[in-house]
């Protein structure tokens, strides 16, 4: 589609003519001479650029071709991945080639995979029903009473911030995606002759929808789990986490 | 003593050699190390006598002779790479390659073509043997000198190699690779063979031995030297031709057996006074059921692999499509088809990829700015599904639920489908016209919904671009290729894939279901086509002769036959039953992308970059099948290459044909973007 560059062109781009001439390509877009300079402008400034990193990196006076080596090794990794071996590959079918094509159930509608995997739910969750930031889950407790409270777990990784006041509000506020069991137990005057009763509350890192409403309670309704105070198994009590639970990966195999 | 007389220098050196043997005590192992470091001592110094002859004494062999320069990691490659690895001479080479051809030369005419097969691979092996012993002059003089006596579909490799100049290329070229890992396979009559041996072994040409025994393989025939034409035929894969052995295995080319459907059989001139219900429930089997109710033997069973069973739409459209089917039109010999052209204009370097569904009434094409239209082609527009809250308010039981659940009011010619970040490669319908499939050059393959108009699923597997993805004719499975090599069958059920077809050493670029839903058939740009079993995933099939890659490919409608098309123009017809190449229909000009079976499978039209469309006379074909040859032996086997099977060519001014359909009456669709012709041209 054109002739190489003209000889009035720059030196670059003569090379780049003289490349795709000894490569057998014979037609090409004009375009292209510029999009090759480009790119190879881009390319060996990033090398450079790396293996100058590198070579600051090691306390060395100035860039060593073994730097300019170890940034080109480092960027053929990451952006010009090629695709993987042919020895690989053949291993990877053989196993998963042995496994039996899964039987198709009747009577279903839409043969779609777990909603997880699919791209039918929404993309926005409403501002209303969260007060306070994602990150927070608040345990409300009822009025007027002093909570004594014992967080016991290794697991929360933000810090608890205990309410010495008279507040009623105690928010713990923890990273995402850990469940975390906070065990909350209340005495109150008006209580005693109740049995101390651990309250846990357990949510699920991922917060549900409803996870963060603030609570008005003038009863304890959070969770009881029985009286027992340690720490259970994280998955007995996530039941009641909202969200449907990962018993879908294994819907091959009918349990 | 050796053949060699070492000068006198050498034969003291050789002297104190041996003295030194002698006085060290004899297979202690460490000792072999110092006899090693001796061995390197001598090579340095290139004192070749000498070391040939300790070598010999010592009884070391030369891969125990580790070079020092020989790179420190383990991978397979550079394994394979140290076995390149010769202390011979290199100009030794030259005269080596220059003796081979020779020595072809003079055989007699019959052997001659089926020897020179030899030269390519041993060419191939012989330069990368002198670049990773770097030596790179000699390379390059060696290369130039007989690169362009190759055959010319074998320039493109060569090109390939001739960037690897030094040890160091080596590593990441693929092409490299493939010729490393795998052996070049050459079918040769056993004449022929002997003569090759019995001449080696007279010359003594180390290298050329070891080459030949290490990096070819043989497969020797017992009959008559192959023709030319025949050899040209099959030859052109970057490794050679299949092996005997790779199509042995049993096929179910057959199609499965359709359950029986009561067709209530209706005729045109019904007279209003006969009662509609009397003929409805009369239920009549129809003599073309019948017939394939009976079992092919060649046919699958129909629980060999998993199939969604029918629905009740399902049914009615195998009936609207038996209706349809018996009013087709013959296409053939002596009935060219009728041909409805759709050009689309504006769009040249947009358009990657046109598909229409196979009732003919959409039209899907994606483009590069990763977009997808489809497109109605009937006069009845595309309408989108009701919203759920409209959805609960209609009578489930009405006749009609099916156009009620439709808003008319989003009415339009096409829709428009976004999602993917990248031109779209493939934009394929299911058979039952409610799913779309997509794929792209950012590695997703989409599931689009036709009711809704948006994107169900992305299904991520390839990380490099998916060239080709189809539907099986019974839905629920779909398989797509990319450039990872791979094919990846899944279902629209789960998010990974079940099967995985590796062996192909270069791109997949197209694929397709056969008819029966049980074997998937990949071209690829290594120029092989291979049938995959779905229900293995073993490769049962290896056909070989295209001589650049393969672009396209389709069956036959009852499966006995496949066309494939590519880069070389040529359209190729195989029999699948036992792997042969039976006929090469030679015409196109540029690179074939689009082939379609008449339904009935008589002719066959294909188009591409030349702006035509070829029809081709497949019913001649099948007639001048030998059936009495023995395939099993390679020169019995005939190529038609007869001029006659071009019945027709239609050309369009400017536009290429990216996309050909039979209707259900054999009308012929042809669909392209319209090439605009540059104003300025150099």
């Amino acid at each position: 589609m054109s002739a190489p560059p003209a000889k009035s062109s720059p030196r670059d781009a003569q090379v780049m003519g003289a490349i795709l001439k000894d490569l057998g390509v014979a037609d090409y877009e004009p375009r292209l001479i510029n999009q090759m300079l480009e790119f190879v402008y881009r390319y060996v400034t990033d090398v450079l650029d790396d293996a100058k990193v590198y070579s600051n990196h090691a306390s060395k006076k100035s860039i060593d071709t073994e730097d300019v080596k170890l940034a080109v090794q480092c960027r053929m990794d990451h952006s010009f991945t090629t695709p993987p071996p042919k020895d690989l590959l053949m291993e990877v079918s053989k196993h998963k080639n042995g496994q039996v094509l899964p039987l198709i159930k009747p009577y279903t509608g839409l043969r779609l995979p777990p909603d997880r995997y699919c791209l039918s739910s929404t993309n926005y969750k409403l501002a209303g029903q969260r007060t306070k930031k994602q990150s927070r889950i608040q345990i409300g407790l009822p009025m007027g009473q002093f909570p004594q409270r014992l967080s016991l777990n290794p697991l929360v990784h933000g810090k608890v911030s205990g309410s010495g006041s008279q507040t009623a509000l105690t928010v713990v506020t923890k990273s995402m995606g850990m469940p975390t069991v906070t065990l909350v137990t209340k005495s109150s005057q008006q209580q005693h002759q109740q049995q101390m009763k651990p309250a846990i509350r357990i949510s699920s890192g991922l917060n549900p929808l409803g996870g963060a409403k603030s609570f008005n309670l003038t009863s304890p309704s959070i969770n009881i789990q029985g009286a027992s105070q340690t720490l259970m198994g994280q998955p007995s009590l996530g039941q009641m986490s909202l969200k449907r639970k990962h018993e879908d990966d294994d819907y091959d195999n009918p349990t | 003593m050796a053949g060699q007389t070492p000068g006198m220098f050498g034969s003291s050196r050789n002297v104190a050699v041996n003295s030194t043997l002698q006085n060290e005590a004899k297979s202690d192992f460490s000792d072999k190390q110092t006899l090693l470091a001796v061995l390197q001592f001598l090579k340095k110094n290139n004192l070749k006598g000498t070391e040939d002859l300790l070598k010999r004494e010592a009884g070391i062999k030369d891969d125990d002779v580790i070079p020092q320069t020989a790179p420190p990691s383990e991978t397979d490659v550079s394994h394979a790479l140290a076995a390149y690895k010769s202390a011979d001479d290199p100009s030794l080479y030259m005269d080596h390659y220059t003796d081979l051809k020779n020595f072809i030369e003079s055989c007699l005419d019959v052997h001659k073509v089926e020897l020179s097969m030899v030269l390519y691979p041993v060419f191939v092996h012989m330069y990368l043997e002198l670049v990773y012993n770097e030596h790179e002059r000699h390379a390059i003089i060696f290369f130039q000198k007989f690169s362009i006596e190759q055959e010319d579909y074998y320039q493109d490799d060569l090109n390939q190699l001739s960037t690897v100049t030094k040890k160091e290329h080596m590593k990441g070229n693929q092409l490299m690779e493939n010729f490393k890992g795998s052996r070049f396979v050459i079918k040769m009559s056993r004449d022929s063979y002997n003569h090759l041996k019995r001449h080696l072994q007279e010359k003594k040409m180390k290298p050329l031995l070891n080459i030949i025994q290490e990096h070819l393989f043989i497969d020797v025939f017992d009959g008559v030297p192959r023709s030319k034409q025949q050899i040209q035929a099959t030859s052109g894969a970057v490794l050679g031709e299949n092996e005997r052995d790779a199509n042995k295995a049993k096929v179910f080319y057959g199609l499965l057996k359709e359950p029986e459907i009561n067709m209530p059989v209706e005729e045109e001139e019904e007279s209003v006074e006969v009662t509609d219900k009397s003929k409805k429930k009369k239920v009549k089997k129809d003599p073309l059921l019948t017939k394939k109710a009976k079992n092919d033997p060649h046919a699958p069973q129909l629980n060999r692999i998993p199939l969604p069973e029918m629905k009740d739409n399902d049914k009615l459209e195998k009936i609207t499509a038996y209706r349809e089917a018996l009013r087709r039109v013959k296409v053939g010999r002596d009935h060219p088809p009728t041909i409805c052209f759709y050009t689309m204009l504006n769009s040249y370097k947009g358009v990657t990829s046109l598909d229409i569904a196979e009732d003919s009434s959409l039209m899907a094409a994606g483009f590069a700015d990763s977009t997808i239209r489809v497109f109605s082609m009937t006069p009845q527009p595309l309408r989108c599904m009701k919203i759920a809250s409209s959805l609960e308010g209609i009578d489930k039981e009405a006749d009609d639920v099916l156009e009620r659940m439709m808003d008319d009011r989003t009415a339009s010619d096409s829709k428009l489908l976004l999602g993917h970040s990248g031109p779209v490669y493939a934009a394929r319908f299911s058979r039952d016209r409610k799913y779309l499939i997509s794929s792209s050059e950012d590695g997703t393959v989409r599931l689009w919904s036709l009711f809704t108009w948006t994107n169900l699923v992305c299904y991520k597997g390839h990380n490099h671009p998916v060239w080709d993805v189809e539907f099986s004719p019974y839905g629920h499975y779909f398989v797509s290729v990319g450039q990872d090599r791979v094919a990846r069958l899944w279902s629209t059920d789960h998010h990974q894939p079940l099967r995985m077809f590796a062996g192909h050493l270069s791109d997949v670029d197209c694929v397709k279901f056969h008819p029966n839903s049980n074997y998937v058939v990949t071209g690829s740009s290594d120029r092989t086509i291979r049938l995959w079993d779905i229900l293995n995933g073993n490769c049962v099939r290896l056909l070989t002769g295209h001589k650049g890659s393969v672009q396209v490919l389709a069956f036959t409608p009852d499966g006995r036959f496949l066309a494939s098309a590519g880069v070389d123009c040529m359209v190729l017809l195989w029999d699948i039953a036992s792997g042969t190449l039976l006929a090469q229909m030679k015409g196109h000009t540029e690179t074939v992308y689009s082939l379609c079976f008449g339904r009935d499978g008589a002719a066959l039209a294909s188009g591409g970059l030349d702006c035509s469309v070829k029809l081709w006379d497949i019913a001649r074909v099948i007639q001048e099948i030998d059936t009495e040859a023995d395939i099993s032996i390679p020169s019995s086997v005939n190529v038609n290459d007869n001029p006659k099977l071009l019945l027709e060519s239609y050309s369009t001014k400017a536009t290429p044909v990216l996309a050909l359909h039979f209707t259900r009456r054999n009308l012929l669709i042809a669909s392209g973007p319209a090439q605009i012709p540059e104003s300025t041209k150099t």
